[in-house]
């Protein structure tokens, strides 16, 4: 387990499985299948004071249709809302997707360790991301941009299958105009459009060809199983140890809160231990997730 | 070593099978056992406790048995029609399993038991068994053995549950509906019961609900009893497995008495047999699938 | 605390009689005619089976039932209310809880507050007075003793009674069970020296008969299940399981769940916790199809993770009280006590740098 990141347990809505209603404020069509949902909390007290840590995820519920697990994608630093990015693959996603603006929901949270964020001030960032990897990512990279001037370089590598599955376009917009970010959007080779400014090619070869310096620097990484199987080691070689780079993992989580015996990998339990693990963590995991 | 032995040594030694799934002796009664090293071929056993239906680990959802090899597997007569019912339904092919058959003089319910076999300990699926020769099999070990003492209570329970009134019935099984927790250790017994998702499983629409109040109980066990109509062998591994002692015999019983009332048909190790519910006939009498 | 005390057969049925008249719910073991058990309520002593056959399900189910209602909501448009379960529940005896059982509520309650608390777990703890009896064991299943605990333990219990001629000694476990005599001292009188004498008599049988059975070191077993997750150990138990839930169910320790939406009516409905296993081929599947534990060897390892290596390296305990119910349960013939002696034995070799 890492001692570098630590839980805060959450601030509870009633009874501990008992959800915040949040009220669907908005609704981005991330790419045809990803939408993120902004929920605004219905009570004006929980309004003003819910905070969480980047990193941090939730469970988030269609009343009637059961709970999904998902990390809170907006950062701690932007007041008044949270946000949430999923893909309608189940029962309860594929119901959180015909949620119109002016529905309640349900949310418990927030769960789970964070990215230590405060450990991080005067380093430079690396952020990688690969398709709908980016959602918790971009928790913490706005959480970073928030916050600029206590972190040096912020480099940003955010590739995906196609232009059409990046998420978040409108904020790779916001991060290429910035000149206190170092962006590189990348899609692979066949998934460019003639209009398509950025790099094509994997994430991996992206990140080895920008080639951040690991002095003084971490990485953060997230994405599918095989951009990190693939970038992980490139990032050793770059020199970044296991102990400066952090991910966060997925696994099938349902109460949230070390309960019900599911997330478990070994004696780790992602609900509590986790989701955010550095590679060093990650690696001492026993192949259960 | 015995005969049973012999042939699973020889198997193994061969390569002709990687597995022998069979029974063995344990601290606690006979139980099944997967065998890999033909060394260990003489911890097979065949006696009068060996109830379990071994076909069970044919079903192709046990990864980890399909994982170990090509199987031989040990099968009393009446395993033989499970056997037969997953050949039927082409969960896998004739030559990709051996099956060794074991001449049997009946099975008692409890492996853990003694053994002796009388009318109250004798399995009900032994009642008229109509598979002494398992015939199905590539092997046939064993001496002939007297037929089994009959236990007629299965029967017999049915009958008086026909008997009942309407009301008096769903008293009856509203108190077994709410002994049910939901540990589908019915559904995981049973070798016919092959789905890679089980319908209870599915999400999108949640066709049964998932909570074991008597209500979802209710919904699960009559659904399964129907998607057994004409597959059931009748092994009567469900309530074996059953950890909190429901009759699921009754149900699966009545369905089948129904399917032979309906169709002329019980279950069988004819590997031509067609199947009521499962098969296609262009010719069927009924013009529409019910 | 543990003030001897006796009470006659006659006075336990006159505790029982004005405990339920005083509107207190009274559970205890009642044997159906089919010769099976359970916990049930009961009206009088008369009802009640002590030490009799081992009721299933467990006590657990008094206190994480099968299924569970965690909230109810009613819709007005998009609007939602949220209807709450019960802060509290109504006080109720147990009477003639195994110790195994009572145990292993006692070991839940690590689970169940670990940072956050689980309230209506507690409710029905707080809710409940247990009154343990001592065991003279079951049969060759029955390992209590083997993971710390035993057929005369007081573990979970607020008041023990131990079977002696005409009556029972009764030990007071803890402040409520103390407060429990207070309140109804007029049923307890001192106990006698013989008393007190057989009572340790059939006690150390009852040990030592149960101690027969399996006798292992759990924190080399717990070393070793930590130590060997690859072991080719795990793929001799996996291919005979079933891969259902039998075990997980019956057993009084095992808590994992499930939580599900049901719809009730038009905008109505509940959201409950229902009993899951890990044993299930879908308790960790994800939404894209990938199962990190996609086979029974993997499963059926996790098992004997959680029971004797996770949970004793967060909370202490092993999660298990050695009650063998997952032995008798189980149609496939797994083999609990076996399994813990072939991995004590492997521990052993390799203490004692034996290959």
């Amino acid at each position: 387990m890492s001692e570098a990141t630590t839980q805060a347990v959450g601030a509870q809505a009633g009874h501990l499985y008992q959800p915040y209603l949040v009220t669907v404020s908005e609704i981005i069509d991330e790419t045809p299948d990803t939408r993120t949902l902004r929920l605004k909390f219905q009570d004006p007290e929980v309004a003003q004071s819910f905070d969480f840590k980047a990193g941090q995820f939730g469970e988030y519920s269609m009343f009637g249709w059961g709970e999904s697990t998902f990390c809170i994608a907006s950062p701690p630093t932007r007041k008044g809302y949270i946000e949430c990015s999923f893909k309608a693959s189940g029962k309860v996603t594929s119901a959180l997707r015909e949620a119109n603006v002016g529905d309640t929901i349900g949310f418990r949270g927030p769960y789970g360790n964070y990215f230590p964020i405060d450990e991080w001030k005067g380093k430079n960032i690396l952020f990688v991301a690969g398709g709908i990897g980016l959602a918790p990512v971009r928790c913490v990279i706005w959480n970073v941009l928030d916050r600029r001037d206590e972190f040096g370089d912020v480099t940003i590598v955010y590739g995906a299958r196609s232009v059409g599955d990046l998420v978040y376009k409108r904020e790779l917009e916001e991060w290429a105009a910035r000149d206190d970010v170092n962006l590189v959007t990348t899609v692979d080779p066949g998934g460019e459009t003639p209009e398509w400014t950025g790099k094509v090619g994997f994430v991996t070869p992206t990140v080895e060809e920008a080639a951040p310096s690991a002095e003084n620097a971490v990485a953060v990484i997230c994405g599918p199983p095989i951009v990190i199987k693939l970038t992980l080691p490139a990032l050793t070689n770059m020199g970044f140890s296991d102990d400066a780079i952090y991910t966060t993992l997925e696994n099938r989580m349902k109460c949230g809160v070390g309960k019900c015996g599911r997330c478990n990998v070994g004696s780790v339990y992602v609900c509590k231990d986790g989701p955010v693990f550095t590679a060093a963590a990650m690696k001492a995991l026993p192949a259960e997730f | 070593m015995t005969e049973l032995q012999d042939l699973a040594h020889k198997l193994l030694d061969e390569g002709t099978v990687q597995v022998v799934i069979g029974w063995e002796d344990s601290r606690r009664g006979a139980r099944p056992v997967t065998i890999t090293d033909a060394e260990d071929a003489s911890r097979l056993i065949f006696d009068s406790r060996c109830v379990h239906n071994l076909a069970t680990y044919l079903n192709p959802r046990r990864s980890q048995v399909r994982a170990l090899g090509k199987p031989a597997v040990v099968v009393k007569g009446c395993d033989t029609k499970a056997v037969a019912a997953l050949l039927r339904e082409s969960q896998f092919e004739r030559d990709e399993v051996v099956l060794i058959g074991v001449r049997c003089g009946g099975v008692v319910k409890d492996p853990t038991s003694d053994g002796v076999l009388t009318e109250e300990t004798t399995a009900p699926r032994c009642v008229a068994c109509d598979v002494r020769e398992p015939r199905l099999a590539d092997y046939i070990v064993g001496e002939a053995q007297p037929e089994p003492p009959q236990n007629t209570s299965l029967d017999d329970m049915v009958a008086k549950l026909d008997a009942m009134t309407p009301d008096e019935r769903l008293e009856f099984w509203t108190a077994q509906m709410e002994k049910c927790t939901r540990c589908y250790a019915c559904r995981q017994a049973c070798a016919i019961c092959t789905c890679d998702r089980c319908v209870v499983d599915k999400t999108v629409p949640q066709w049964i609900e998932r909570a074991p109040h008597a209500r979802g109980n209710f919904s699960w066990h009559l659904i399964r009893a129907l998607h057994h109509a004409g597959r059931c062998v009748e092994c009567g591994e469900c309530e074996r497995a059953c950890p909190a002692g429901i009759p699921l015999m009754l149900l699966n019983r009545k369905v089948q008495q129904i399917v032979a009332e309906s169709f002329d048909f019980t279950a069988t190790d004819d590997l031509d047999a067609v199947q009521p519910i499962g098969d296609f006939l262009a010719d069927d009498h009924e013009d529409f699938i019910v | 605390m543990s003030a001897n005390a006796f009470i006659s057969n006659e006075q336990l049925a006159g505790l029982v009689a004005a405990v339920v008249a005083s509107g207190t719910r009274v559970i205890a073991p009642v044997t159906a005619d089919d010769g099976t058990a359970t916990y049930s309520p009961i009206n009088s002593l008369a009802e009640a089976t002590l030490n009799g056959a081992l009721p299933n399900p467990s006590l657990k189910a008094h206190f994480l039932p099968p299924t569970e209602t965690l909230m109810s909501w009613r819709q007005h448009g998009s609007d939602i209310e949220i209807g709450s379960p019960p802060d509290s529940f109504a006080p109720q005896l147990v009477l003639g809880a195994r110790p195994c059982d009572a145990a292993a509520m006692d070991i839940v309650d690590s689970v169940m507050n670990w940072d956050y608390k689980d309230e209506l777990w507690n409710a029905r703890r707080d809710a409940t007075t247990v009154i343990s009896l001592a065991c003279p064991g079951i049969d060759d299943s029955c390992f209590c003793t083997a993971v710390g605990l035993g057929p005369d333990s007081s573990r979970g219990a607020d008041v023990l009674l131990v079977a002696v001629d005409d009556g029972y000694l009764a030990e007071f476990a803890t402040e409520r069970g103390a407060a429990f005599l207070a309140d109804n001292a007029q049923f307890f009188s001192a106990a006698a020296d013989t008393a007190v004498a057989q009572a340790d008599e059939s006690r150390a049988a009852a040990r030592s008969a149960v101690e027969a059975n399996l006798n292992v070191d759990t924190k080399r077993i717990e070393q070793w299940v930590g130590d060997h997750f690859d072991d080719e150990f795990w793929l001799t138990l996996g291919p005979r399981c079933n891969g259902c839930g039998a075990c997980a169910f019956v057993c009084p320790t095992c808590h994992c769940f499930d939580i599900a939406d049901e719809q009730s009516g038009v905008g109505t409905g509940v959201r409950r916790r229902s009993w899951d296993t890990c044993q299930s081929n879908v308790f960790t599947v994800h939404a894209s199809g990938h199962n990190p534990r996609g086979d029974q060897n993997a499963r059926y390892r996790q098992r004997i993770n959680h029971k004797f290596y996770i949970y004793p390296s967060k909370f202490g305990d092993a999660l298990c009280t050695g009650c063998g119910r997952c032995i008798r349960a189980c149609p496939a013939g797994q083999d609990l006590v076996e399994i813990l002696q072939t991995i004590d034995g492997m521990a052993a070799n390799e203490q004692e740098g034996v290959a």
